[in-house]
């Protein structure tokens, strides 16, 4: 690369920079032009998340978000990676299943809320669920297409050094084979279940989402988008942990 | 060449037959051939006239049709360690680094990690990529893979060997050197070899017997044996005759 590829680099750093300020500046213009419900300005909702942070409200609303996100996130990948391995890897598991799977599998995660507050009650037991049913799908989608795609010809490499039952080929062949998928749904439930979470607690649950809309409610907007703000730097912050520990993971992917 | 006189691979009347969407195709008919202990065979033939389906009959990946496979005076059920196949298209597992590759028949056996660890060193110098032993297969160039392929074949130490076209996909100096450094390991180990490749100037340059198949289907059209000692002049009128001899056998869709 040397200079020239710096360069590049800095340039396009540039780009990112003046596209920010330039929407900072709108923002900034239109928020000053319209009353504060409507849509405060930038330094007002910095001014919000400030007196959040300092208060430590941030972290105590951030902290039972997390109270269901990650039970939910956990529980729902384990859960949809063995029930995918499963049906992607025994046919007679794939044959029963497929129908319920197909049905239920388009049901997108939020309309069981009404069971998630029947069966558990909104708080964060039936967030969780809502979370979990989330990662659930994701997770087993990948997991069943990464083992159907495992790779006939490693197998059988595989039966030709004396691997001679399905739970070794499984756990020495398929699910490594299968384990890139598998990650990219972990990667992909653990961003898309913080909009679960924020559509449970918009119905009760309490977290960021509820203070999102108990805010709103108050026509305190800055501090809405203060807590908009957290959601998105935790997803950034867990998008690049997770991406961390998959490249780590895969480093021997070409 | 005086070997013993048992068989150590008898393929007896072999046919393999495969059903498709049009109809029924044979690959191969009633193929007769003996191999003795210690022997190094090479079925020669065109692309498409059975010869790895052969291959893969005698390795178990595949049960024949007709006739019946016995090695070492068992009749061949299924894969089995004691055949060490080596693939064309190496095969290795791509999430395992070089030293773990060679390792994953011996883990299958159930040998103690220290015994496991010396035999893996042993392999590794036997093909010389004791440098590479932490190295990811994206690493290595082919002819390395290949190399890794055969160690790990030879790693649980089988009587017999399998190579479909195992240098097939090398430039020709490293065909050559692995093609060399095949005979040395077969002359120190004197295991039986069983090795099939549409190459010419291969079969002739190793092997103490060359059977002919022409297809479709693959039958056995001759058996040539080459009664010179190694290693052979390429360039010598013997050499150059029999491999003509050979092309004109094998006939002009070579």
């Amino acid at each position: 690369m040397g200079a020239l590829g710096r360069q590049w680099n800095l340039t396009r750093l540039w780009r990112g920079f003046a596209g920010a300020t330039g929407f900072l500046i709108v923002w900034w213009l239109v928020g000053r032009e319209v009353p504060s419900y409507l849509l405060p300005t930038p330094d007002e909702v910095v001014g919000a998340l400030w007196t959040e942070l300092v208060s430590g409200q941030l972290f105590i609303h951030l902290g039972e978000s997390l109270l269901h996100y990650v039970p939910g996130v956990v529980i729902g990948v384990v859960a949809g990676s063995l029930l995918g391995i499963g049906m992607g890897w025994s046919q007679v598991i794939d044959d029963v299943l497929t129908p319920v799977v197909r049905v239920l599998r388009p049901i997108p995660p939020l309309a069981w809320i009404v069971f998630a507050i029947i069966w558990l009650g909104l708080g964060h037991t039936g967030a969780a669920f809502i979370v979990f049913i989330g990662a659930f799908w994701i997770t087993f989608y990948n997991a069943y297409e990464g083992v159907g795609n495992a790779s006939r010809d490693l197998m059988e490499v595989a039966a030709t050094l004396g691997v001679d039952s399905d739970w070794r080929l499984l756990w020495r062949v398929v699910v490594p084979d299968a384990l890139p998928e598998i990650l990219t749904g972990v990667r992909t439930s653990i961003g898309q279940c913080w909009m679960m979470v924020i559509a449970a607690e918009l119905f009760g649950a309490p977290g960021v989402g509820y203070e999102i809309i108990t805010s709103a409610n108050n026509l305190a907007m800055a501090r809405s988008i203060a807590y908009m703000l957290t959601i998105s730097a935790v997803f950034l912050l867990s998008d690049w942990a997770v991406r961390r520990v998959r490249s780590h993971l895969l480093d021997w992917q070409p | 060449m005086n070997y013993d006189t048992k068989a150590e691979i008898d393929v007896n009347g072999v046919s393999k037959q495969y059903e498709g969407e049009s109809g029924t195709t044979t690959a191969l008919r009633d193929v007769s051939l003996m191999i003795a202990s210690g022997e190094f065979v090479t079925v020669l033939g065109p692309s498409g006239c059975g010869k790895t389906t052969l291959l893969r009959l005698v390795s178990g990946l595949e049960s024949p049709t007709d006739g019946d496979i016995m090695v070492a005076g068992e009749p061949v059920q299924g894969p089995n360690p004691n055949r060490g196949t080596v693939f064309q298209a190496y095969h290795l597992f791509p999430w395992l680094p070089v030293r773990e590759n060679v390792s994953f028949g011996l883990v299958e056996m159930g040998v103690p990690d220290t015994e496991r660890r010396d035999r893996v060193q042993e392999m590794l110098d036997l093909v010389g990529l004791s440098d590479f032993a932490d190295a990811y297969p994206k690493e290595l160039s082919g002819g390395m893979k290949q190399r890794v392929g055969l160690a790990r074949a030879l790693a649980v130490d089988p009587d017999v060997l399998l190579l479909d076209e195992p240098f097939g996909s090398v430039d020709i100096q490293t065909r050559q050197r692995l093609q060399q450094k095949l005979l040395d390991i077969w002359s120190d180990t004197e295991k039986t070899v069983l090795f099939v490749t549409h190459n010419i100037e291969e079969a002739v340059a190793l092997s103490d017997r060359i059977i002919v198949l022409s297809g479709t289907p693959g039958r056995v059209r001759a058996t040539v044996s080459v009664e010179r000692s190694r290693p052979r002049d390429r360039s010598a009128q013997w050499f150059v005759e029999q491999v003509e001899t050979l092309f004109e056998q094998i006939g002009p869709d070579t």
